[in-house]
């Protein structure tokens, strides 16, 4: 069997040499701001930019409050799909399957044309923008609380409460949300290193996040955009690094996002 | 001494459970889903209906096929679907194979459980790289004055761009696009491989199979189903990708995902019906793969556990 | 000469712990031997060395005189029954059976005949196209019997096959296993934890602990006369004490307090000498049904109806043991809090290391 460890090795190094060429090369492009030496100049600049920081802060504003909305969304709904309307479970599904059928740019579309003019104009607030992120990161968000429900056995635990005498609220904040705490978590995290890199619904619906920032400053200068690649690359391995850290030995991790 | 006894009958007529009326509890749960379910309504169906319905729309409202029949009537629109659907075939089975590869490698290929762990880690993070900070990476590494192209270059001598070759082509964006696509595909494949039970392998040994034989009649078949659904997920994650296009390219390369942007944006093209009508290429599109992975997992629920 | 020789076979997978030692064993041909030993005893390794999953360290296997010690599995004629997962999934029942003869490059007729043979013998014969997630786990291991019959090999090799079973579906099933290898003549291992699978089947029990071969056995030498603790407390349900020699001219020793009897040779003791005392709970009887040489004071602890067994449990001095009586609906038992004498003959009491 040696001859298979000896392929399995070769084409796992191809794959890390794919992975790691375009990380080192933005790297190392970065810090050629100032000619002839490396420094950390393109960074300064990044850095040394308010607009940096009111787009970052501008995310993160909406990551938060998407996160939260998609929370008080999904959460319910999932426990009492779970728990008590097991016939709809598949509508549910499809419908956190939709995302992937109409793409970013298509509900864009749809979403500007339709709420864009009279009787019903949202395209003043950016409450189209939520909408857009909280579909985005819906199918994670669910499918984390849905993975959670099925490795607690929610049936079981919400019966040993009730025969216990606990009312919903109880059952609800004192049982069920602490057990699906990981799940949870998982899909916050998610959901931030969605909303933070996303590009599509905020160019398009035209707001200042750190998407269409990065963009910009990819139109006007060299060498800044790549120090803005790293240290997106920096905040997603952060996200993502939570979510292993808080999922470790918990049932049912390991959370795949598309492209965007 | 007597120790017999008569046995004693137990039996006795138990209780039966009274009958209770069912108790109502439907007002709570429904509670529970609508606002999901008039979310999904108004931002999900009836957007999409829409685009749907206004396909048909001329500009001054009336209907007609005209807009279906200008997609297949210009060669720019017909180009851009060429081109999109080039490169999510490329990089769905480009990315399907390789990707499939690195599952094999890390799972059953024998190598330390590090490397696995980390490749999985790695992944998640990579496929959530995508878009604007991707696009960034890849002009640092084969763009002009990329590290890769002036390695090359000083290596090997070769200017890379001297004979025409540019990223900025379709396989220049689906190499781009690997960066996602691989990790997809691994994050799905390595539970599938490890869903392969060492009994299976062994009992093939036992009958007298070889290696190879066991993959072509056992591991290939039960896999199949996971493969090619995660081939169709990888169109159409392709297809439908917006921004790592945008930044990486802008307008240099055709995409329908690019178009309709533009058409949003108001820019030459600004013609509604005939954006609603690409949005609903799209959507026929992804539809058509959605039933394609559908009908791959229903084949395999003949047989699967 | 054995059919099946495993000869002072040892596998050791680190440095430190040797899984299996010194095992050795002689196999007739057609005979059934089972290795019964709790997790981790090294029948299982043993097992898949005979079927060529695993390499001894030292030693040879044999099969008919020829050595496959180092043959693959791949081309050795053993069949094996896995204990889950046995079946191909994407494969009906029928190409299960006949996958072996595919790979063989069988002509299809003869697939088909051979298959058709063995679905009869296994008693599922409209049972070809189904799949096996249509079956039950009796059905299943039943078709992965008949799929590692489907080549005749020489020697047959069962893994636990029952353990995921139900209770009933296992005591059925055995007795269907035991048939078939009877009525095939085939050599069998079958490697079992539990000891009332071993003893009903085997012509012979290999009992094992820790990578170690304990005693080899007919069943009825296994459990009426083990030669070890660990035997005597492994197979069957076994009351053991410790106890002093008091007299090894005159068998005789002293358990907390009371005086034993026993038949077995003193030899080699002395008095004063501390040995474990193993008596079977069915040698056991209420004193007033008839006195033996030995009679213990004891007070009554427990009665468990077991069906058609009764299971009393007797404190007799610091030690409480089980004692086994026929159910008889008309007899009456002592109460629990009783105190009673209990006998049994010299012979019952068995003296282990």
């Amino acid at each position: 069997m040696n001859q298979k460890r000896i392929w399995a090795l070769i084409i796992f190094i191809i794959g890390m040499l794919y992975f790691f060429i375009p990380l080192l090369s933005v790297f190392e492009f970065s810090l050629r701001a100032l000619k002839g030496i490396y420094s950390f100049e393109a960074y300064r600049v990044a850095f040394q930019d308010p607009r940096f920081y009111e787009s970052f802060g501008y995310s993160f504003v909406w990551a938060i409050l998407t996160i939260l909305c998609s929370m008080l969304l999904i959460i319910p709904t999932a426990y009492w799909v779970h728990l008590k309307l097991r016939k709809i479970k598949p509508v549910i599904e499809f419908i956190t399957l939709m995302p992937f059928v109409v793409p970013a740019v298509v509900l864009a579309f749809g979403l500007i044309r339709l709420y864009g003019k009279p009787p019903l104009v949202l395209t003043g607030s950016p409450a189209l923008l939520i909408v857009g992120y909280i579909t985005l990161s819906m199918p994670y968000m669910y499918r984390a609380v849905d993975t959670g429900l099925r490795a607690i056995d929610v049936k079981t635990l919400t019966e040993a409460a009730q025969s216990l005498g606990a009312g919903w609220g109880t059952i609800l904040f004192k049982i069920i949300f602490p057990n699906l705490r990981v799940a949870i978590l998982s899909g916050v995290f998610l959901t931030f290193a969605i909303v933070m890199g996303e590009f599509t619904f905020a160019s398009l619906l035209v707001w200042p996040a750190f998407g269409p920032y990065m963009e910009e400053i990819g139109a006007m200068r060299a060498y800044t955009p790549q120090a803005l690649s790293v240290v997106s690359f920096l905040l997603t391995w952060l996200s993502i690094g939570l979510i292993q850290r808080v999922a470790r030995g918990a049932p049912g991790q390991g959370q795949v996002a598309g492209a965007r | 001494m007597s120790r017999t006894v008569t046995p004693v009958n137990r039996l006795s007529d138990g209780d039966a459970p009274k009958a209770r009326p069912p108790f109502i509890k439907f007002d709570w749960a429904w509670l529970g889903v609508t606002p999901f379910l008039l979310y999904a309504i108004f931002f999900l169906f009836y957007p999409s209906a829409s685009i749907f319905v206004r396909s048909f729309e001329s500009p001054e409202g009336h209907f007609t096929f005209q807009n279906i029949i200008n997609i297949f009537n210009r060669s720019d629109i017909l180009n851009a679907y060429k081109t999109s659907i080039s490169i999510s075939l490329i990089t769905s089975i480009g990315g399907a194979l390789f990707g499939f590869l690195l599952a094999y490698a890390i799972v059953l290929g024998g190598l330390p459980a590090s490397l696995r762990s980390f490749l999985l880690s790695f992944s998640g993070v990579a496929s959530n790289f995508a878009g604007v900070p991707l696009a960034f990476a890849f002009i640092a590494t084969i763009g002009n004055a990329g590290l890769l192209t002036r390695a090359i270059e000083a290596y090997l001598g070769i200017d890379i761009h001297a004979h025409g070759f540019s990223i900025y082509t379709i396989w220049g964006l689906s190499i781009v696009y690997m960066y996602f696509q691989f990790p997809l595909m691994v994050l799905i494949m390595a539970p599938a491989l490890d869903g392969l039970r060492r009994e299976w392998r062994e009992a093939c040994e036992n009958l007298g199979g070889t290696y190879l034989q066991y993959w072509r009649y056992v591991a290939l078949p039960i896999l199949l189903p996971s493969l090619l659904g995660t081939t169709i997920l990888l169109f159409g994650n392709a297809f439908g990708a917006y921004a790592t296009a945008y930044a990486f390219s802008g307008s240099f390369i055709n995409l329908v995902t690019i178009l309709i942007g533009a058409v949003i944006q108001g820019d030459v093209l600004y013609d509604p019906g005939l954006g609603n009508a690409l949005a609903l290429g799209m959507i026929l599109i992804m539809s058509l793969s959605m039933v394609g992975y559908a009908w791959t997992q229903r084949k395999a629920a003949r047989w699967s556990t | 000469m054995a059919f099946l020789d495993i000869n002072n076979v040892s596998k050791s997978f680190n440095k430190d712990t040797a899984a299996v030692k010194d095992f050795d064993l002689q196999v007739e041909k057609g005979e059934l031997v089972s290795f019964l030993g709790p997790s981790g005893c090294g029948k299982t390794t043993t097992l898949r060395i005979v079927a060529g999953f695993e390499k001894p360290t030292t030693g040879l296997v044999r099969i008919d005189g020829k050595d496959i010690t180092n043959q693959p599995p791949n081309k050795r004629n053993v069949g094996m029954v896995f204990q889950a997962y046995a079946l191909f999934p994407n494969m009906t029942v029928g190409e299960n059976i006949g996958f072996g003869m595919k790979v063989a490059k069988k002509p299809a007729e003869e697939i088909k005949s051979r298959v058709s043979e063995l679905l009869t013998l296994i008693h599922m014969p409209d049972f070809g196209d189904r799949y096996p997630n249509q079956l039950s786990g009796g059905q299943q291991q039943r078709v992965a019997l008949a799929r590692a019959l489907a080549l005749r090999p020489e020697v047959l090799l069962l893994d636990e096959p029952l353990s995921a079973l139900d209770a009933k579906i296992r005591v059925a099933l055995r007795a269907e296993i035991r048939a078939i290898q009877r009525q095939l003549g085939i050599t069998a291992i079958y490697v079992t934890h539990d000891q009332e699978e071993a003893l009903s089947l085997s012509d012979r029990v290999v009992v094992m602990n820790g990578g170690k071969m304990e005693q080899v056995g007919t069943p009825f030498e296994i459990y009426n006369f083990p030669k070890t603790e660990f035997v005597a407390q492994f197979v069957g349900v076994l009351n053991s004490t410790r106890a002093e020699i008091v007299d090894p001219a005159n068998n005789r020793l002293k358990m907390d307090g009371q005086h034993l009897q026993t038949a077995e040779s003193m030899d080699g003791y002395h008095a004063g000498d501390q040995v474990v005392v193993a008596i079977r709970p069915e040698r056991l009887s209420f004193a007033s049904d008839g006195h033996k040489a030995n009679l213990l004071e004891c007070t009554i602890e427990n009665i468990m109806f077991l069906g058609s067994i009764v299971r009393v449990t007797v404190k007799v001095g610091q030690y409480n043991l089980f004692m086994d009586t026929f159910n008889n609906p008309f007899l009456e038992l002592p109460k629990i809090g009783d105190k009673v004498q209990i006998t049994c003959s010299r012979e019952a009491v068995l003296v282990v290391k």
